[in-house]
């Protein structure tokens, strides 16, 4: 790869801090003030803006990704001359529940190149943008480059195996635009990243071709996109995917389907959101483990670190892979 | 059985396991309820009743981010309401209502921080609606243990307390001359009401929890002065509606919108809601024709002295 791997700083991070809260409610009021606010603190820390380091040099092109994901890909195709922040990088947020801070908002109407998902994924981007209007701010949105509606049910649109490389080619037209003098570096890092992505994409095809149409049960359509390029049979009806990402209560019938998925072995493995459970998830992991069905948790933003786009990806069809056919459960990457 | 009533109970209803533990949780929640209920209304606490559920709220979210059970929460953070109540002395709303609101307000802000915290850093779902409108549904089977013994616990506390909690109720004064000891009598009622309240807040939610308990309990008490016949006709008005509620909302999994049910707690507390306002039929007619026999008897009064008003 021809840029530097990029590090996100994993400081603060709030699984430490439970502990404070725990103690919530044997304590009196006043202490319990007093315990919370560097808790509170140390969330908006965790699920604030996490860049590399200090801020752009002069010659820096400012850009932001919504989610980690596309910071990812823009440190990876602007290389040098980027200094990107993500804002979206805590596995343990549901991103369906973001809300930004003060910082975050400053973050990005200070940015010149944004890429953000759309779909009413980060709606508080948009809200941003309107807010601090700016002309030479150039704004990215995955939805628009890939021509899909609004009501697009599915909004987890980084897992189709044929939106990055457009991200990236927008990538480089972009900053090609914003610094022409460097036209040739922004094109040959799309290539590089558009050759490194082939083996993800053989790897799905391949699946598809030696396991069709393997039946699988999902908590969300987190990773829908991908089983389907891998041709993966998805027996999950949407709606009960839909309610547990929208954080409503499935009707009883929907979850009475699921759990004869896994009582009858219906299917080969349970793929679920792990960023995002409740009781009930919690519960259907226990019934596909009860029934010996192989678990495997996927990621809506990228796990860091260690992670990029490419190797996060090949990881949970590696993962998907595994458990169909060892019977393997990955339920962490 | 499954013919007849075909049209009433939906396909799968039961054999499915959420409803199963939704029946059982829910009747053993609507017994306490009714049971604690009618004290509550006789003793015009209701207030304590919905302080409990709001700080409640606080307690079932915060549950969640040490991986504990909601209803453990709610238990906990009850339990200490309850106490700090009885120390205070604020078990009614009466006097001193600017500092309690704003305490309970202080609870809800501490709920909102919590359940913000839940959804950021603990990667749970659906936090706001289990714990303010209740996902009886969503209830583990393994919770059945704990929910029957609490409730069993409540209600024999009830029975032991409730001829002391009666007398201290209808006449502290006497309860006092005759040896009760009212104030242990009344705590030792609070901590069942906090209880109560919640398992009130597992099955339909901490902000309607006050439905479920008051509702019933007052509907029986326009229906019977004796507090013995008001605690069953509670406990049977409030397992009736958890049932049709349970029913209903499996069932409105086939209305508008298809494939999404509606939620529980709404049947339950509106059912709860009607029955008591055809709890208030009877009174309302009597009184109609009291006030019928009234202007009827005016009316006759004056139709027979014709001439009074002129006379006059």
């Amino acid at each position: 790869m021809p840029v530097d791997n990029p590090r996100d700083n994993p400081r603060d991070n709030p699984r430490d801090n439970p502990r404070a809260a725990r103690g919530a409610g044997r304590v009196p009021r006043g202490l319990l003030a007093v315990l919370l606010a560097p808790l509170a603190v140390g969330v908006l820390a965790g699920c604030g803006v996490s860049s590399s380091g200090d801020p752009a040099a002069p010659g820096q092109i400012a850009a932001v990704g919504a989610e980690n994901e596309y910071a990812n890909v823009i440190e990876q195709i602007g290389g040098r001359y980027v200094k990107v922040s993500a804002i979206e990088s805590n596995p343990n947020t549901d991103p369906h529940t973001y809300e930004a801070s003060p910082s975050v908002a400053q973050t990005v109407s200070q940015a010149a190149l944004i890429v953000q998902n759309g779909v009413g994924y980060d709606t508080y981007m948009e809200k941003i943008e309107s807010a601090s209007p700016s002309a030479g701010r150039r704004v990215i949105d995955v939805q628009k480059l890939l021509d899909l509606p609004e009501s697009t049910p599915n909004p987890h649109l980084w897992y189709k195996p044929s939106t990055m490389p457009a991200v990236a080619a927008a990538l480089a037209r972009e900053l090609s635009e914003l610094q022409p003098a460097h036209a040739a570096y922004f094109a040959a890092n799309a290539r590089a990243f558009d050759a490194s992505l082939q083996p993800w994409l053989k790897a799905l095809r391949r699946f598809g071709e030696h396991h069709p149409n393997t039946p699988v049960a999902t908590t969300e359509p987190v990773a829908d996109y991908m089983l389907e390029a891998a041709g993966v049979d998805n027996l999950t009806p949407f709606s009960i995917q839909a309610d547990i990402m929208n954080g409503t209560d499935p009707a009883p019938q929907d979850a009475s389907l699921e759990q004869s998925l896994f009582a009858a072995h219906r299917v080969k493995a349970f793929v679920h959101n792990q960023q995002v459970t409740s009781s009930l998830t919690e519960s259907f992991v226990n019934d596909a483990k009860h029934s010996g069905i192989p678990v495997v948790g996927v990621y809506e933003t990228m796990p860091t670190p260690g992670y990029d786009y490419q190797s996060w990806m090949m990881a949970e069809l590696r993962a998907i892979e595994e458990a169909v056919t060892q019977g393997v459960s990955t339920e962490k990457l | 059985m499954s013919h007849f009533l075909a049209p009433v109970f939906e396909v799968g209803f039961f054999e499915s396991d959420a409803v199963r533990t939704a029946v059982i949780v829910g009747a053993a929640v609507a017994v306490v309820a009714g049971a604690l209920g009618v004290f509550t209304v006789m003793r015009g606490q209701s207030f304590a009743a919905e302080a409990f559920g709001d700080i409640g709220t606080s307690g079932g979210s915060g549950a969640f981010l040490i991986g504990a059970a909601p209803l453990v929460g709610f238990l906990v953070f009850g339990v200490l309401a309850a106490g700090a109540m009885e120390l205070v002395g604020i078990q009614r709303a009466r006097g001193r209502d600017l500092a309690t609101g704003i305490a309970l307000g202080a609870a809800l802000g501490l709920a909102a921080l919590f359940m913000y915290l839940d959804s950021t850093i603990h990667n749970t779902t659906g936090v706001v609606v289990t714990i303010l409108f209740g996902s009886i549904f969503e209830i583990a089977g393994s919770t059945i243990p704990l929910v029957a013994a609490l409730a069993a616990a409540v209600v024999a506390v009830l029975l032991v307390i409730h001829r002391p909690l009666l007398l201290s109720t209808v006449s502290p004064e006497i309860a006092g001359a005759r040896g009760v000891p009212v104030r242990i009598v009344g705590a030792t009622y609070l901590l069942a009401l906090a209880a109560a309240v919640a398992l009130c807040a597992l099955t339909i939610g901490s902000i309607l929890s006050t439905a479920l308990l008051i509702g019933p309990a007052a509907a029986a008490l326009r229906a019977t002065r004796r507090p013995g016949r008001a605690v069953l006709l509670a406990a049977a008005l409030g397992v009736a509606a958890m049932w049709l509620g349970i029913v209903l909302a499996y069932d409105s999994y086939y209305w508008p919108p298809r494939g999404n049910g509606w939620p529980v707690s709404f049947f339950v507390v509106t059912i709860v809601f009607v029955v008591y306002l055809l709890s208030g039929v009877p009174a309302w007619r009597e009184r109609r024709r009291a006030h019928a026999a009234t202007a009827r008897r005016a009316f006759a009064d004056d139709r027979g002295t014709p001439h009074r008003a002129t006379a006059g």
